[in-house]
């Protein structure tokens, strides 16, 4: 009995971010268990893992719903830290919560010190088409701006809340591949290293 | 037996003992009676678990510590498995001094109590008995969790690792050390195991002590009691009631901290929800500087719709706040929209920010008002600003001449300084021409309900008094400051008083201020304007070109006035004996229908024909008749000057030697004598009469003027009077004295018609006679021959009645006295007979017959001398002879 038990699927640690009420636990709950909730419950912290099959391969993920409210703020910093991949939530219908992703996205940028982490723009509650305050182009321009792609999503209709999922995995999945090619083992810390190093000079 | 059960989700994922958690899996078990098991990290938790669904249970954390599992048993699946953990949180670190990051659930405390609050249970010292490691060189929990799943390294628990334990607290710590400890933990273990007989063999020193220390002890106390009492407890008691006391008020201080802790958050919270409503003043102070209207509109509109019912007091204030700067920025906007200059897209625009505002104005109404009284201001101002460039005071004048008078002396008016009058009008035809336009716009659009404002009642008169007011007023300036004549007194006063410039110098820029003038009336068509405002400014062109026409003959007039006679003779042409003076008049007039034609005549966009108008045409033609009177003036005044040289009789006698005239030739002028300025200006009459006054006629005909028979036809009048004036001025110049010749001549030397002298020859006087009236005919001749029939019979005329008178005079007749007188007679009448009248014929005859009848051979003489002498004259008899 030493190092490593049974082989574990691949686990792939996913952080949802956002301003609060923007639907982060509603697309978790959508996602995990196909419901989805009405009422509005701010959240702590809450963590879910399943299996699933992504391109045919069994794997972990694991999503940490986190609070949006300002006076947990604080505290993310610490969540962040472990998250492999992020989606960033905002609220079609309220401009503040757009406003509010440069922030989050800031702030991971931040704690992860990585421009290239795993990382999805999520316009969510597009079936709210009507009650609409952030255009489409205004938000793929800033997803354009950082680089990453942006999916708009419904918790009640259930309109691409897989894919956003599975995207963020696929992302996941290619970056460990990646990191495992070019520095086997502790290639993870030596990249932060060059990186800071970097950043010095 | 049916699946097992498995947690895949918690919410929260950590926190202190007490929380609510609510886990969700699959197969949580079919009813709450199914569920028979719950652990959240080791921790039995099944009495406070709710079971609400197959995949959601409700549960209460219990004294958690560190990291662990949830595991759920049912009786359908047995035990399950979980993907996830909680985490509790380390109890020290909770507690109510504590600060937390999330809010702990006090309202049910756990009886954990002293279970927890034992310090042996996280006091523990190093079972190896060794100092603990840095912290910094951990091993990751979570890693440990994974090598060693459901272990933990707490030695107290089941669960216990030793492997785990020593990579947790001694990863660094030297194998000699670990052997070290391995040694002190046995021997630990070792002493444990020799039960008490032995412990106390081991230990006899330290239990002495004790004893010792007992009865010290004892010692004291018994000394102790008589100063403090039988109870000493109360003290203590008393303290802890104190400390209990002390204790309440910090916890009721941190109590309250929490409440405005709570209440800080609440506040956050509404202000970020309502965010929109504190940031508005601000955000529309910033977008009014930047001038973005529409979006401080928008902004309003959503802010009313979203708060005007509200009864909290702080959305009131700001609302107010809200309210005071859209207030200000109507009033700002009002201002700007009347403001001029400004366009009417911008006053548009303006209106409909006010009117999106629901600003308190009648702003449309507004907007028209302030455009019409800028149109007059504006009008006023351009009067004052000319008025002050008007021919400045007299005194003024002076005074600032004399400054200059040194070097510069010509304050005498200068032809390039145009008139204020002129610049006036010109300015106010373009000033209505920019302003109006924009007023009527305004106009239309607010009356077409484009603007989106209430058209209140009455205000279609109220505009149009306006309109007609500023065109009126247009129309007023004009004709005070070109024809005020036509401006009662008042309105001649308020209208302006510019200096009228002389006829000539207004006549200059009259054809132009004219079509300045129509230049504003077709914009003012363009317009659509009702006929009534149309029919304002018709009126004032159809003045203005009366009096443009009327100037223009009056300038004619005054330039006919002037026309100089040059006295040289055209030779050329049909007419003869004619100079350039009733050509020059032909042109002068020529020239006016020219100008007239151009800029009075014609008719442009809704004007009517000048010439139909009743007052037009009688202007025209009473100008007419001035202009054809001065050049009859003119002619006549020629005619009758006799001034510069008085001096001059043109026929003289040589037999009575008088001298002879004087042709100052090649003196001082060309101007030609008396007698010859007569015949010259006939001849002009003639001319201008016969053919000058058609051709003036068929120009104005085709200039397309009416017919102008009148007053021609009175010219023609004139000039046939003043023809005969001349003509008798000539007759009488000429003829008187050489009739008053032929008396003299005919007695000279004595001479009598009863002296017996044989006749041979007609006699010198007959001679003469021929002779001057050659002269005369010459003259004519020289300067118009078609002069001739009309001067040289009347001079014969006279010439006859003179002899006839002469031979009735005489009281004997000798017989050769007879012979020659009737020779004489037969000669005179025979050369004449070319210019004889029957008049004429008639007096030589009755001269004939006072002479006494002659006998046969007598006859024959008088035959022969008239034969003799028409051949010696023969040169004379040709000069006189009429060429039909
Ligand atoms: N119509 C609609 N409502 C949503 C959607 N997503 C979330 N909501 C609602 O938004 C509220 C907040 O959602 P929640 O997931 O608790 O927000 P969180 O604070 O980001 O976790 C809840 O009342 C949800 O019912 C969506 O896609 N469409
Ligand atoms: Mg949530």
């Amino acid at each position: 009995m030493s190092k490593k038990p049974t082989v574990q699927p691949a686990l792939h640690k996913v952080i949802m971010v956002g301003s609060g009420g923007v639907g982060k636990s509603a697309l978790t709950l959508q996602f995990m268990y196909d419901e989805f909730v009405e009422d509005y419950e701010p959240t702590k912290a809450d963590s879910y893992r399943k299996k699933i099959l992504l391109d045919g391969e069994e794997v972990q993920i694991d999503i940490l719903d986190t609070a949006g409210q300002e006076d947990y703020a604080a505290i993310r910093d610490n969540y962040f830290r472990s998250g492999e991949g992020f989606l960033c939530i905002f609220s079609i219908t309220e401009d503040e919560s757009f406003q509010a992703t440069q922030e989050f996205r800031e702030q991971i940028l931040r704690v992860k010190n990585d421009d290239n982490i795993p990382f999805l723009l999520v316009g969510n509650k597009c079936d709210l088409e009507e009650k609409r305050k952030v255009s489409f182009q205004e938000a793929q321009d800033r997803a354009n701006k950082w680089g990453v792609p942006y999916v708009e999503t419904s918790a009640k209709t259930r309109e691409h809340v897989d894919k956003v999922f599975y995207d963020l995995m696929r992302e996941i999945r290619a970056r460990k591949k990646e990191e495992n090619k070019t520095s086997n083992g502790r290639g993870k810390d030596k990249n932060k290293k060059k990186k800071l190093k970097c950043c010095i000079l | 037996m049916g699946p097992p059960p498995i947690v895949t989700g918690l919410s929260p994922n950590e926190g202190a003992p007490g929380t609510l958690i609510k886990i969700r899996g699959e197969n949580l078990g079919k009813s709450p009676q199914d569920l028979i098991g719950l652990t959240i990290c080791g921790v039995d938790c099944l009495l406070a678990a709710e079971w609400k669904s197959e995949n959601k249970i409700l549960a209460i954390s219990g004294p958690i510590k560190g990291k662990g599992d949830v595991i759920v048993t049912t009786q359908s699946g047995g035990v399950g498995s979980c993907n996830v953990t909680f985490k509790g949180f380390h109890i020290a670190t909770i507690g109510p001094m504590k600060e937390s990051a999330v809010w702990v659930e006090e309202t049910e405390p756990y009886s954990w109590g002293r279970y927890s609050l034992s310090p042996s249970s996280y006091q523990q010292e190093d079972p190896l008995g060794l100092s603990v490691e840095d912290t910094e060189k951990k091993v990751p929990e979570e890693d440990l969790l994974t090598y060693f799943p459901n272990k933990n390294g707490d030695i107290t628990s089941h669960n216990f690792s030793a492997r785990w334990f020593l990579l947790e607290n001694h990863q660094a710590t030297s194998f000699n050390d670990l052997q070290a400890g391995l040694v002190h933990l046995r021997r630990k273990v070792q002493g444990q195991k020799e039960g008490q007989l032995s412990f106390l063999k081991a230990n006899i020193g330290a239990v002495m002590d004790q004893v010792d220390t007992l009865v010290n002890l004892k010692e004291r106390y018994e000394i102790d009691l008589p100063k403090v009492g039988n109870e000493p407890t109360l003290k203590l008691e008393k303290a802890i009631k104190e400390s209990e006391h002390e204790a309440r008020k910090l916890f009721d201080e941190v109590l309250s901290r929490k409440d405005r802790a709570e209440k800080t958050r609440n506040a956050l919270n509404v202000l970020s929800r309502f965010r929109f409503l504190f940031c508005l003043p601000c955000v529309i102070d910033r977008n009014v500087k930047k001038g973005d209207y529409d979006i401080v509109i928008n902004d309003y509109i959503r802010v009313k719709n979203l708060f005007c019912k509200t009864d909290v007091p702080i959305f009131k204030t700001a609302l107010n706040e809200v309210e005071k700067r859209i207030t200000e920025l109507q009033i700002k906007l009002h201002e700007d929209l009347q403001t001029m200059p400004i366009t009417v897209e911008q006053q548009k625009r303006l209106i409909r920010y006010l009117v999106n505002l629901d600003a308190p104005f009648d702003s449309a109404w507004d907007a028209i008002k302030s455009r019409s009284d800028y149109i007059n201001k504006k009008f006023k101002l351009i009067y004052n600003y000319h008025k002050s460039l008007d021919k400045p005071d007299p005194k003024t004048k002076n005074g600032s001449a004399s400054k200059y008078s040194k070097y510069n002396k010509t304050p005498n008016v200068d032809i390039t300084i145009i008139p204020a009058c002129v610049n006036f009008t010109d300015e106010i035809c373009i000033s209505i021409t920019e302003t109006f336009p924009d007023l009527w716009k305004v106009g239309q659009a607010y009356f077409s309900g484009e603007l989106q404002v209430k058209v209140e009642a009455g205000r279609q008169v109220e505009y149009k008094h306006i309109v007609m007011n500023v065109i009126e007023n247009f129309c007023k300036f004009v004709r005070a400051s070109l024809i005020p004549n036509s401006l009662d007194k008042g309105e001649r006063g308020q209208f302006g008083s510019l200096t009228l410039p002389e006829r000539d110098e207004i006549a200059l820029y009259l054809p132009e201020l004219l079509h300045s003038v129509r230049t504003a009336y077709v914009t003012l068509i363009r317009l659509d304007l009702p006929n009534e405002a149309l029919d304002i400014v018709s009126l004032l062109l159809l003045d203005l070109r009366i009096h443009c026409m009327s100037i223009m003959f009056q300038q004619t007039t005054e330039q006919i006035k002037q026309l100089t006679e040059t006295w040289k003779i055209n030779y050329n042409g049909k007419f003869t004996g004619v100079t350039e003076l009733p050509i020059q008049f032909l042109n002068l007039i020529e020239g006016m229908i020219q100008i007239v034609k151009e800029s009075v005549l014609s008719t442009e966009l809704r004007e009517v024909g000048l010439l139909e108008n009743q007052m037009a045409q009688k202007e025209m033609e009473k100008q007419l008749n001035n202009i054809l009177t001065a050049f009859h003036n003119v002619l006549n005044n020629l005619s009758s000057s006799e001034d510069y040289d008085e001096c001059e009789n043109g026929v003289v006698s040589q037999l009575i030697g008088t001298p002879v005239s004087s042709h100052k030739t090649g003196s001082k002028s060309n101007i030609p004598i008396w007698e010859h300025r007569l015949l010259i200006t006939l001849s002009n009459c003639l001319f201008t009469k016969g053919t000058v006054l058609d051709m003036v006629a068929e120009k104005f005909q085709q200039g397309g003027f009416p017919s102008l028979n009148t007053p021609l036809n009175n010219a023609k009048v004139l000039l046939e009077h003043l023809e005969k004036s001349i003509l008798d001025k000539y007759l009488e110049q000429k003829s008187d004295p050489l009739v008053g010749t032929i008396e003299p001549s005919m007695y000279l030397g004595r001479f009598d018609w009863h002296l017996t002298i044989p006749p041979s020859d007609i006699r010198p006087y007959i001679k003469e006679c021929i002779n001057n009236l050659i002269n005369v005919h010459s003259e004519i001749i020289h300067i118009s021959p078609s002069l001739l029939n009309a001067v040289l019979p009347q001079v014969v005329e006279t010439v006859a009645e003179e002899l006839f008178r002469l031979m009735s005079c005489v009281q004997k007749f000798s017989r050769e006295g007879a012979v020659q007188a009737r020779a004489d007679i037969s000669v005179l009448q025979d050369f004449l007979s070319g210019y004889s009248t029957e008049k004429a014929s008639n007096y030589f005859q009755e001269a004939l017959d006072v002479v006494p009848p002659l006998d046969r051979t007598d006859a024959i003489l008088v035959e022969d001398i008239l034969r003799q002498c028409t051949a010696r004259m023969k040169i004379q008899v040709l000069c006189l002879k009429r060429k039909k």
